[in-house]
């Protein structure tokens, strides 16, 4: 998987491309702690182009936001792919997650 | 006769795409949807993830076999590896609704504990046996 940050109005926008799964799920934690290190606290996590998700990367989605609440922050999820999104419901994830259609949206959401 | 086709990896996080994007293709020569297939899939990454994770506490000299088997009527993924088994009855505990996942609080909702519920509510049938220091995840989906 890779992960693109970019930063705009003080968001971070993390485009993810591939699979978020067992194999790739610490690469985003690993990003996201290094980001709250540097008490980056405010996240949108763009999933256009992550093509499968599993209970793994769900996992390493929930720790993530975990740790930026602790802080004060937050992480916006965008741009599901309707196999993706229905991850979430079925795991009832998207109760915990504010899910935007569109980064730009989410963006606006903070 | 059911077609079969048998997977051996060695266990390690790395080839868990590898197992994933063949039931993917695999279940192409199926009735599935894509909805199906994508579920299909997870499950089995699921299966082969708790094999590395669990059986094997992520030692990647070991190997999972994955078992596809397409009848008439139902596809069957056998899962095998030889490491340490299920807890007994943890099959049977873990659902979505023992998740915590009622709760909006991200504090009370675990990172892990998922994959096993997920295959309990995609799958028709879910069964594990563990004989003779061999471990065995069978899955059952029925064709449409």
């Amino acid at each position: 998987m890779e992960i693109k940050d970019e930063r705009t109005n003080g968001i971070d926008v993390l485009r993810l491309t591939g699979r978020l799964d067992a194999s790739s799920a610490n690469d985003l934690k690993e990003k996201v702690a290094a980001l709250v290190h540097e008490k980056r606290l405010n996240l949108v996590i763009d999933m256009a182009d992550i093509d499968f998700i599993d209970s793994s990367g769900l996992g390493s989605l929930v720790s993530s936001l975990r740790s930026v609440n602790k802080q004060g922050g937050d992480i916006k999820i965008s741009s599901l792919k309707d196999s993706v999104r229905s991850i979430f419901e079925l795991t009832r994830l998207h109760r915990i997650f504010e899910i935007f259609d569109d980064t730009q949206g989410a963006v606006k959401g903070f | 006769m059911p077609r079969k086709i048998k997977l051996i990896i060695d266990s390690d996080l790395e080839n868990i795409p590898l197992v994933g994007m063949t039931i993917n293709k695999l279940c192409s020569l199926t009735s599935f949807s894509d909805q199906e297939t994508f579920q299909i899939e997870l499950c089995a990454v699921e299966a082969v993830t708790n094999s590395i994770k669990h059986a094997y506490g992520y030692n990647s000299v070991y190997q999972v076999e994955i078992v596809f088997a397409l009848s008439s009527k139902e596809l069957t993924l056998d899962v095998y590896d030889t490491g340490t088994p299920l807890e007994k009855g943890l099959l049977e505990k873990r659902s979505m609704e023992t998740l915590g996942h009622n709760t909006a609080d991200p504090d009370n909702i675990p990172d892990g504990g998922r994959g096993l519920a997920i295959i309990q509510t995609i799958m028709d049938s879910v069964v594990y046996k563990s004989e003779k220091g061999k471990n065995c995840f069978t899955m059952k989906k029925k064709l449409a």
